[in-house]
């Protein structure tokens, strides 16, 4: 594939076939209680498609069915334009061609690190063999330790060679379970950045699995948020911040403050102003405006009523937390030199860029709006 | 560290020492005792019994623990690999040989395959009457009897790997194309080789320093010879000579075992616990498995306590069940509470300190304590006898001889109980008692010995129940005329009294139960 870098990456691969596809895919533990329930997505070549979730939402289980090490109770799931999962058949695993690093990175203890990485290159003569390890150690920065063992080698190091294992038999699509959990935050995205330019010089289609939207962010051409088993989004990440499809999305996604509000000729009249009525709500409607503290600025005020109740130092930047006079709580980031006391009365400047609208079925007690 | 008073510290320390002298300084005598002997001794020895003692001793260690490494594997992949009605079932039963001491077993198959014995009836029927099967007194014979009584161990230490093993290895291994049988033999059994090997290793000690069945069975190993030397010849020396080549047997295994653990030390199988999928069976896999673990524990545990109850209920049997009869039950359990409470006594000042104060002195006590691990029954006999006769001779004869032998015997057992009960309790435990105000020895009252009352409970019931059923110490050194069960068992059966060996062999097995359900509660997992 010819992919031209100029193009913003959400239309990237527009054009190209989809190398994976799930069609309904429904996994379940027990029949009762589906793990994963009718998911649909197409990944095409080359992408990077982040699974976004909290644990428990299903997103290890898509990968792994998808790895065909989980059965699957309806759908299909299609891999280079063959099915090679259906409730009626399951092509095994080890035919399937896909390359899989694993949480814990899973190499061999009893091998060398140049025989972790050529396990799956027994079909290959010996000197073949010899030459794609040596490549992959070198792409992977890894030369020099071929005749390590795992256990000598530091966290990062393993996990260029679980890796190199997934990467040497350059499968149709690889899977990253939470791949850089296991790794101190310096570290992690040091190997985020790493991980990422070597998959796209390799240009190799991947699933990664994370619950760090931070992660999804940065890695992630396309991100798929999943929720108690249902697909809940899948956009681009930037997409997946200004324009979350569901309040799940919004409030996984980083911070956000949902204020209520009615709709009145046409307009969302809220206690921080008015907003457009994006949804096309009808007269009369209650919905909740998402808020996030970028959209909001500060501007101390002896005269107006919303309070600052806290505020947090996160380095780069001050987050307050600011009372309005019916109890409902906001979000603003402001500079990290920007120091306000607490119970400074502050007047708000709220200039979101898109506006986002839920329905909301009563209105909203201030008590259940927001999140700390 | 915790800042125990020196006067407290120093009677610790002091009965630490004497417990390890106590192990120790049997041993080294019997050492000093071969190595004072003439060369003439050593040469004719040598010449004589050692070749063939030696190869018999390994030959027999190398097949059964070949054959129990078949059993054990292959049905612990089972129970841990397949599903099917009655895993569970099985999966305890086949823990339930090891309740058999191999002097029971021997004496079973010596009537179960010897001349005219069922199994022979059996094979003539089909074969013509001119059948033969070979006869349990011979190399065949023993091996299959302990390699029955054996292969619970690995079997056990399989199992625990196999359950234990991250199943993200195997998973892995299939992205990276492998096939069922690559996956077995490329990736599951070497990451299960440090529990096979340290399985085997149970085994051959086992086989190295067994008496009971090759005694019953007449094969000629280093510690039935050490035995007879004492008996028959009455040449302690000789015997001493020979006892010496036993250890260094044993301890060569030992030492390889060490060498393969050292080696894969870094196996770390840890991590996401997943349970391994098991493969469900339809109802003709099943019958196959369950006809094969039925063969296998049938044989093993099955058959034999079948006969032992039926012959328990044979006219000439009741007819023992006299007072003789609990004079020989009461005997061994006065026994066995002497020997259990001595070596608890003994064994926790050593794991306290090496524990709290791993100083050299410390740990090398509790490292010469575990020194019994390696000496088979006869040698921990021969080796209190001589040093008894030649310090305290009037104690010779006495139950004070042989309960020193119990304890040098099966002091390493308990102390594998103790140490882990006392390394489990943090040291910040008794530094926050002292901090409110107890002392020293209210500490180790009122905290240090309720948290490990278990494993001293444990370690205990584990050294009774090992002494139940001892056979050699007990008969070189009882008292004239001091029988236990365990003596009565191997007396009748020399004679093939089957029938009036079969209750205090019944009552042995019976009471060997729940030392397993402890033992094997302790690494246990139910999956």
């Amino acid at each position: 594939m010819d992919a031209d870098h100029s193009q913003s990456r959400t239309h990237r691969f527009a054009q190209t076939a989809s190398i994976l596809e799930l069609r309904s895919v429904s996994c379940a533990y027990d029949a009762n209680r589906p793990a994963v329930c009718d998911i649909s997505f197409s990944a095409r070549e080359g992408e990077i498609l982040c699974l976004l979730g909290p644990s428990g939402c299903g997103k290890t289980t898509v990968l792994r069915a998808i790895a065909g090490l989980e059965p699957v109770q309806a759908g299909q799931i299609v891999l280079s334009g063959q099915v090679v999962s259906s409730p009626l058949e399951t092509l095994p695993t080890e035919a399937r061609r896909v390359g899989m690093v694993f949480q814990e990175y899973a190499l061999f203890p009893h091998l060398r690190v140049a025989d972790n990485i050529a396990f799956g290159l027994r079909h290959l003569p010996k000197t073949e063999r010899t030459s794609r390890v040596q490549d992959m150690l070198r792409l992977t920065g890894l030369e020099g330790f071929d005749h390590r063992y795992p256990h000598e080698l530091s966290g990062g190091q393993q996990q260029r060679v679980a890796l190199a294992r997934a990467l040497v038999q350059s499968p149709v699509v690889l899977l990253l379970d939470e791949p850089f959990s296991n790794l101190d935050p310096d570290m992690a995205s040091r190997m985020r950045q790493e991980v990422h330019a070597l998959l796209r010089q390799m240009n190799t289609t991947t699933i990664m699995v994370t619950h760090d939207h931070d992660e999804a962010f940065a890695m992630a051409d396309r991100i798929a948020v999943l929720n108690q088993g249902v697909l809940e989004q899948m956009d681009s990440p930037e997409m997946i911040y200004h324009l979350p499809a569901t309040r799940f999305v919004a409030d996984f996604v980083g911070q956000a403050d949902f204020i209520p509000g009615q709709i009145q000729r046409g307009i969302v009249h809220t206690e921080l102003g008015e907003f457009p009525n994006t949804i096309n709500g009808s007269e009369g409607d209650h919905v909740a405006v998402m808020i996030r503290p970028d959209d909001v600025h500060l501007l101390p005020n002896k005269s107006a009523a919303p309070q600052i109740v806290a505020r947090q130092f996160r380095g780069s930047e001050n987050l307050y937390t600011v009372q309005l006079p019916s109890g409902q709580i906001v979000h603003s980031s402001e500079s990290s030199t920007s120091v306000y006391q607490e119970g400074t009365s502050v007047e708000l400047r709220v200039s979101a860029t898109h506006t986002v609208l839920f329905q909301t079925e009563h209105p909203l007690a201030p008590s259940d709006t927001g999140r700390n | 560290m915790i800042a125990v008073r020196s006067s407290t510290l120093s009677s610790l320390q002091l009965a630490a020492v004497a417990s390890a002298a106590l192990t120790l300084l049997p041993l080294i005598y019997i050492m000093a005792l071969a190595f004072s002997a003439d060369s003439d001794v050593w040469y004719r020895l040598w010449t004589t019994r050692v070749p063939e003692l030696l190869w018999n001793t390994s030959a027999l260690a190398g097949a059964v623990a070949l054959l129990a490494l078949g059993l054990g594997v292959s049905t612990a992949w089972i129970v841990t690999r397949f599903e099917f009605p009655g895993r569970r079932l099985w999966e305890v039963a086949l823990v339930l040989p090891l309740a058999m001491p191999t002097y029971v077993s021997a004496y079973i198959f010596n009537y179960l395959l010897g001349f005219g014995g069922p199994v022979e009836q059996f094979w003539q029927i089909l074969a013509g009457p001119q059948a033969r099967i070979f006869s349990p007194q011979s190399f065949l014979g023993v091996t299959v009897v302990m390699a029955l009584d054996t292969f619970p161990f690995i079997y056990l230490l399989t199992r625990n790997a196999l359950l234990n093993l991250n199943v993200s290895f195997e998973e892995v291994a299939r992205t990276c194309g492998a096939s069922l049988l690559r996956r077995i033999f490329a990736v599951t059994l070497p990451l299960l080789r440090p529990s096979i090997v340290a399985g085997v290793a149970l085994v051959i000690l086992y086989v190295v320093s067994d008496f009971g069945a090759v005694s019953l069975l007449r094969y000629q190993t280093l510690t039935y010879a050490v035995f007879q030397q004492m008996t028959g010849q009455l040449d302690n020396q000789a015997a001493s000579i020979l006892s010496v080549l036993l250890v260094v047997l044993a301890l060569l295994f030992l030492i390889t075992e060490r060498w393969f653990r050292h080696k894969s030390r870094f196996y770390q199988t840890a991590g996401r616990y997943r349970a391994p999928q098991r493969i469900r069976c339809n109802w003709f896999q099943t019958v196959g498995l369950t006809a094969s673990l039925a063969a296998i524990v049938g044989a093993a545990f099955g058959v034999p306590v079948v006969l032992l109850i039926a012959w328990s209920f044979s006219p000439d049997a009741l007819a023992t069940l006299d007072a003789r009869f609990f004079d020989f039950v009461w005997n061994s359990a006065l026994l066995a509470t002497l020997a259990a409470t001595a070596a608890v006594l003994a064994g926790l000042p050593l794991a306290y300190l090496a524990s709290r104060k791993p100083s050299w002195l410390n740990t090398g006590c509790l490292q010469a304590a575990y020194a019994g691990y390696v000496l088979p029954g006869p040698v921990a006999a021969l080796a209190v006898l001589v040093l008894c006769l030649k310090l305290v001779p009037f104690f010779y004869g006495t139950v004070l001889v042989l309960i020193l032998a119990y304890v040098l015997h099966f002091l390493p057992a308990g102390l594998q109980s103790l140490e882990p009960s006392i390394q489990q309790i943090t040291p910040n435990l008794e530094e926050v008692a002292r901090t409110l105000g107890l002392s020293a020895r209210e500490t180790v009252r009122h905290v240090t010995l309720p948290l490990i009352r278990n494993g001293v409970i444990v370690a205990w019931v584990l050294i009774f129940l090992q002494t139940m059923k001892e056979l050699p110490a007990t008969l070189l050194l009882r008292p004239v005329g001091f029988d236990t069960l365990a003596i009565r068992v191997w007396l009748e059966a020399s004679e093939e009294y089957y029938q009036l060996a079969a209750p205090s062999a019944l009552l042995i097995v019976l009471v060997g139960l729940p030392a397993l359900a402890l033992l094997i509660s302790r690494d246990w997992r139910a999956a």
